[in-house]
């Protein structure tokens, strides 16, 4: 029973926290560089450029001029937009190295101009797409573009992007505005950058895209989901601790004539409860690390099984998960304990081996 | 060695006060095998949980080497029945999860006596069973590692509570002996409502409605 709720709410918290892990890690790249697109004036992006080039509070690495929209990709909870940047042949292997380098390249760079893509593994994962599949197509709404994108190369790396050759993407896609990618020199700073641009930029006719606006929105996003889950994980822990508390009291009913004859032959109350109290400690803390360890390869299991083969992220190693769980071995002994100690307080040997109390 | 002076033991049926004895004075003598014979209801176990620190009179007094029981805490009366105070009880009780030899050494914990437990299975005619569990006991095997339980450590006074009750006339008899046997220079008190059974006490005390009728 105690392995079973362990293992279950780890799972629950596991499988739920796995929904802001993948956005954060689907959208990951965003920590390596600050966007900025202009609103609702495309002229702006120069201003906008000339603000940051002049203002900001840390040296400035590469500033790319490009092109975005997007497509989707999956994810377990249904189908979420991806970004698609367009970007000059020289900025392609500038803007991989800033998200931490490929391993490796199969295939090659998109050609420029030409309707060609490179992704990265996790992308063509997501999508099952190999070299030479089609990523873009006229005849897909949510993943459209006016003529085919073919995949022509995969970079092996762990961030999701996506590049298309920024000359295809003018001419082709909407909207036609110039974005700004902007990568602070020491990667340190980027998020300091990213805050000052947030506060420079409120009021003007810009938008900033910054990783950690993401993790505030992804956070605010996930607070009542989380208080409903810990409404339910708490309704789960009362029904199991009633229920491991009722078995423990019919376990230990069911050892009276022990406790009975024990008292009798002259050991003490003190002694009996210890011993009781011990021995519900050893189940408890049993099967709490049991439930962990079956919960632990049960969402490996999971992982390998279900996410990994569609890039899904599942961390079986969520601190969070196990925490979750504390309550469940806490409860029960407290539980089982009172239960115990309620029942060794009137407790009468004689009863026993007189045989009126089995 | 134990001396009940005046004790009463009074308990509450439906509001009603019952006497499970009555103002009863009685000694038992170091070495001496004390039998208590009376009917059923008669008061007999009620005397003997008095006389073993089991219970507490509602009045009156019990004293173990001239100390009273009363003035003991719980946890020195639990202790006096640990080191003191051997027990058979009417029935076979025993850890069904311990082996015969196992259910013996229970009685002296934090001791080692397995060598004197074995012995003694051994000598009650148990020493090819002493590593059985009790489900695979009779009743009557299991009653001796009852014995063996009570013996071991050699205590001042065993108390046997109608050990023969559950068991034939000659098992029962067996039984009996064993304990006269064994106990060496302990004092045996046995209650029981067969008076051939204590054929061999040095005195016999009849209980009736919870006062002592007849006493030598």
């Amino acid at each position: 029973m105690i392995v079973l709720a362990v293992m279950l709410i780890a799972g629950i918290v596991s499988i739920m926290n796995s929904i802001p892990l993948s956005i954060r890690t689907t959208y990951g790249y965003s920590q390596n560089y600050l966007g900025l697109t202009p609103r609702g004036n495309n002229a702006m992006t120069p201003v906008i450029r000339g603000v940051v080039e002049a203002e900001s509070p840390v040296p400035l690495g590469p500033v790319m001029v490009c092109r975005a929209s997007d497509m989707e990709v999956k994810s377990i909870v249904g189908p979420w937009r991806f970004i698609v940047l367009g970007l000059e042949q020289d900025d392609m292997p500038v803007y991989l190295d800033r998200l931490g380098g490929a391993r490796r390249i199969d295939g090659r760079w998109p050609a420029p101009g030409r309707p060609e893509a490179i992704v990265s593994e996790p992308v063509a994962r997501n999508l099952g797409l190999k070299l030479g599949d089609v990523m873009l197509s006229p005849d897909r709404p949510d993943s459209y573009s006016a003529q085919e994108v073919r995949v022509v190369g995969i970079a092996q790396m762990e961030p999701w992007m996506a590049i298309v050759p920024v000359e295809y993407h003018r001419a082709n896609h909407f909207p036609p505005i110039d974005v700004l990618v902007v990568m602070a020199k020491d990667r340190a700073d980027q998020d300091r950058l990213d805050r000052w641009a947030f506060d420079r930029f409120q009021g003007m006719q810009a938008r900033v895209f910054a990783f950690f606006r993401l993790e505030r929105e992804t956070d605010e996003m996930f607070v009542i989901l989380y208080s409903i889950l810990n409404v339910v994980i708490g309704m789960l822990v009362i029904v199991i601790t009633l229920m491991m508390a009722m078995l423990m009291n019919i376990y230990q009913s069911q050892r009276l004539q022990e406790f009975g004859l024990l008292q009798a032959l002259g050991y003490t109350r003190e002694w009996l409860l210890g011993r009781v109290l011990a021995e519900t400690a050893l189940v408890v803390v049993g099967g709490w690390i049991a439930g962990i360890g079956v919960a632990f390869g049960l969402l490996n299991v999971v992982r390998a099984v279900l996410m990994e083969p569609r890039a899904f992220m599942l961390d079986p190693q969520d601190p969070v998960a196990y925490v979750y769980t504390v309550p469940v071995p806490i409860a029960i002994f407290v539980a089982s304990a009172l239960t115990v100690v309620l029942r060794f307080r009137r407790f009468d040997p004689v009863g026993v081996v007189e045989r009126r109390l089995v | 060695m134990i001396e009940v002076c005046r004790a009463s033991l009074v308990y509450s049926d439906h509001g009603r006060d019952v006497f499970a004895c009555r103002e009863i004075d009685l000694e038992v003598r170091d070495g001496e095998f004390l039998g208590i014979l009376g009917p059923s209801g008669s008061g007999k176990s009620s005397l003997l949980y008095l006389m073993s620190a089991l219970k507490q009179p509602t009045s009156g007094e019990v004293r173990y080497q001239g100390r009273s029981l009363q003035a003991m805490s719980e946890t020195e009366r639990a202790r006096l029945r640990l080191r003191e105070f051997g027990f058979v009880f009417q029935y076979p009780y025993l850890l069904g999860y311990l082996s015969a030899l196992e259910n013996v050494v229970v009685a002296c914990p934090g001791e080692n006596r397995r060598d004197e437990a074995a012995g003694l299975l051994d000598s009650l005619g148990l020493g090819a069973k002493s590593h059985r569990l009790p489900h695979e006991l009779s009743g009557g095997e299991k009653q001796r590692v009852c014995i063996a339980r009570a013996l071991l450590g050699g205590r001042a006074c065993v108390f046997a509570d109608e050990p023969t009750a559950n068991l034939d006339h000659a098992n029962g008899v067996a039984v009996v002996e064993t304990l006269i046997d064994h106990r060496g220079k302990g004092g045996l008190v046995v209650v029981t409502h067969d008076p051939t059974m204590l054929e061999r006490a040095d005195r016999t005390v009849r209980i009736m409605d919870g006062r002592v009728v007849e006493a030598p």
